[in-house]
């Protein structure tokens, strides 16, 4: 009986709940940036790329950068669903659900963004059609692709038995949500063989999300890597850009825990012990990131060649500098100092440091793409000076800033629709404990 | 008093006013232009001039162009007239010497050509010379690959050996020329010859093997620029070698290296059979579900 009733309490927690007036407000306001940025990208199609301030030499701009944010950001659904599952941390698991959520937007909108610095969107499809197997572009269309089906496996699998709670209460959800989840999976009756087969489904993804999430970010890497530019042509790309993208994704974790953790009361859930463990992997994962840019930066700064001395002196000391040293202090250096002490590993400071994290990369992306095509290695002569430096337009800004809007607001919808944290593992882990307690 | 500093005052503003006028002052002083000619004959055939026109400027020599210049063969009339020049961007330009002189060319062993700029608004007028003999060079491949050079000067009516000569043996190259060996120049002997052994064995010619071998004599005061070239199948035969429509990481995509289609399609297929398999998966919960209820 006692059970019963606190099997319903966790449910009654854990079910997803109706929007209140900040979360209206909120969503009504990603909707504002998502439309401005459709209008942005209306007027991009409609006058093409020269609304932007992209020119010959800069032709990757804050599009690119804001692509491989979201594919940085993306791997966190292997990190914490998969790494964590495999090698059995099991303070990870109210997590699970917020990282592939998280994962799942950020590649929606990591094959969005591409599109969007596309010249001619609506020859896309030749990319499948005729893509050379040879470039680096076409493994990257092939791996983000392949990324996305598994994390929306690894979404929809483990989702399975929390619907059926869920249709258990129709009125909660209204007659719309109930609908959805009866189409998506009434078929789960939760027999001992379903969930055999899920498990074990759910152990396969884990498996090979893992490959499919270190070969998505290092293809992504290989696509500068495998070109021959100050600042690209490294061979530390690969492991730099996953240390990275370990971190931005833990930091983007942080953030989404507090403040779901603050809006539907999760307390209980999400406690101040999991802040304490995110707050160890994000300071691992930090001085990870820190080495291989120690690495990345400290040997051709050591050997200065004159090919890539304006580069580097442009991030060091130049028009850089300031985005750069931000991205390195703010983003890395500062969040290892808060998260060495107790106190900085407690929910709120852990949340600043999730923003600084997660703001840090993304200008740190900025700094990968940009500085390295302002500086060829063949001097630029008699060019426009508009081809000299790169500055946004307020195009690019709106639709950049539109599809972070819009991947967070694929994060509230879902967060809407599904319960945030896996209800049923919850239920069993409780009944776990309760086992436990009864045996000691 | 007040008066006389009145009229002063207005005298000194009055002059202050003119001296700022600068139609009273003097022109610009025109620079120096100079002009430099060059002759020229390449293969014994219609020989060539070269003029150039430079100035110091701002402490530099600069080269002048769209400077007008008026070439003559021997004197300044209208019958011994070659043409008109404009130096181009370097400031450089050239004119053959046309078949109109043909006869005055003819009838001197010796002839000095006059190079006229007529003045502009920056360079004062100025004119300059050259005076040449009028020679010509021979080249000869022995079979024991030995290249030999003979310099002829015309005395009256006869070509006569030159002594003294010196001259470069050489192979030409795409941009420039290259020696037949280490010997940077050779000096012409009492016959009007001078020899050298050939080399450059191993140096690349055409699809049969083909170079051409160049004696010139350059800058000389007396005979200006000659040159002479001859092609001897002495080099090794350009096979070319073509990466095209080979497989390579760089070719078309229907020509991708096999290994990468093995490793890329075998990765495809092994991970997207995975997913296909967890596809079907869920259809067999599904059945599951269905034949639970």
């Amino acid at each position: 009986m006692e059970n019963s009733i606190e099997n319903d309490r966790i449910i009654n927690d854990l079910l997803p709940q109706k929007f209140g007036k900040a979360g209206k407000i909120w969503v009504g306001f990603l909707v504002a940036v998502c439309l401005v940025g459709m209008y942005a990208y209306y007027r991009q199609l409609r006058y093409g790329l020269i609304v932007t301030s992209m020119r010959d030499y800069v032709s990757w701009g804050i599009y690119i950068s804001n692509f491989v944010f979201f594919v940085a950001i993306s791997l966190v659904g292997s990190l914490i669903t998969a790494i964590f599952r495999l090698a059995g941390v099991k303070w990870g698991s109210p997590l699970t659900r917020i990282a592939e959520i998280i994962a799942v937007a950020a590649i929606i909108f990591a094959s969005l963004i591409i599109i969007v610095d596309m010249g001619s969107p609506e020859r896309f499809y030749n990319l499948f059609l005729y893509g050379r197997i040879q470039s680096p572009i076409i493994w990257d269309v092939i791996v983000i692709t392949t990324y996305f089906f598994i994390s929306i496996l690894l979404l929809y699998y483990p989702l399975l038995p929390d619907i059926k709670i869920l249709l258990r209460f129709r009125e909660h959800s209204g007659e719309r949500l109930y609908k959805f989840y009866n189409y998506i999976g009434s078929f789960w009756k939760g027999t001992p063989e379903q969930f055999r087969l899920s498990e074990k489904a759910i152990n396969i993804l884990c498996i090979s999300i893992i490959p499919v999430a270190f070969t998505i970010h290092t293809v992504t890497s290989w696509l500068f890597a495998t070109t021959y530019r100050p600042g690209w042509d490294s061979t530390n790309f690969g492991a730099y850009f996953i240390a990275g993208a370990f971190l931005v994704g833990a930091g983007s974790v942080v953030v989404a825990m507090y403040v779901f953790r603050k809006a539907y009361h999760l307390e209980k859930y999400i406690t101040e012990d999991h802040f304490e463990k995110m707050g160890r992997v994000t300071v691992l994962l930090a001085l990870l990131y820190l080495y291989f840019n120690v690495n990345e930066f400290l040997t051709p700064f050591f050997k200065m060649k004159k090919s890539e001395e304006g580069y580097l002196n442009g991030l060091f000391s130049g028009d850089f500098s300031v985005v750069f040293w931000f991205a390195i202090l703010v983003g890395i250096i500062l969040p290892v100092i808060i998260l060495l002490f107790r106190q900085g590993r407690k929910p709120l400071p852990m949340f600043i440091v999730g923003i600084m994290v997660v703001v840090g990369a993304w200008f740190k992306r900025y700094l990968i793409v940009t500085p390295t095509l302002l500086h060829p290695f063949l001097p630029m002569h008699d060019v426009p000076a508009s081809y000299r430096h790169y500055f946004p337009s307020w195009e690019e800004w709106a639709i950049t800033l539109g599809s972070l809007a819009g991947t967070m607001l694929i994060i509230t919808i879902l967060a809407r629709i599904f319960p945030i944290i896996p209800i049923e593992e919850t239920l069993e882990e409780q009944h776990e404990i309760i086992a436990h307690h009864e045996t000691v | 008093m007040k008066q006389f500093n009145k009229i002063i005052i207005a005298g000194l503003s009055i002059l202050l006013v003119f001296t700022s006028f600068n139609g009273f002052s003097q022109a610009a002083e025109k620079g120096d232009l100079s002009i430099a000619i060059n002759y020229f004959i390449l293969n014994n055939k219609v020989p060539y001039l070269m003029v150039k026109t430079t100035a110091k400027i701002n402490g530099k020599f600069t080269n002048l162009s769209d400077i007008k210049l008026k070439l003559y063969l021997d004197k300044d009339s209208a019958g011994t007239f070659i043409g008109d020049v404009i130096t181009n961007e370097k400031g450089e330009a050239c004119a053959n010497i046309p078949l109109s002189v043909k006869k005055e060319w003819a009838s001197a062993v010796k002839h000095t050509f006059l190079a006229t700029f007529a003045g502009n608004n920056k360079f004062d007028a100025n004119k300059a010379d050259l005076t040449v003999s009028r020679a010509k060079l021979l080249i000869d491949a022995g079979s024991d690959k030995t290249v030999t050079a003979t310099v002829y000067e015309l005395k009256d009516t006869t070509w006569t050996p030159v002594k003294g000569v010196e001259l470069i043996l050489a192979v030409k190259r795409l941009a420039s020329d290259i020696t037949i060996n280490e010997t940077p120049t050779f000096t012409t002997d009492s016959t009007g010859k001078a020899s050298g052994d050939f080399k450059r064995d191993s140096i690349p010619g055409d699809v049969n093997g083909n170079i051409t071998l160049v004696a010139k004599i350059s800058d000389n005061d007396q005979y200006g620029n000659l040159r002479i070239e001859k092609t001897v199948p002495w080099g090794a035969k350009f096979v070319a070698v073509s990466d095209f429509n080979k497989r390579s990481l760089f070719a078309t995509r229907g020509k991708a290296p096999i290994w990468l289609m093995f490793i890329a399609t075998s990765i495809i297929i092994a991970v997207w059979s995975i997913l296909i398999m967890l596809v079907i998966n869920i259809f067999k919960i599904r059945k599951i579900g269905k034949e639970a209820l």
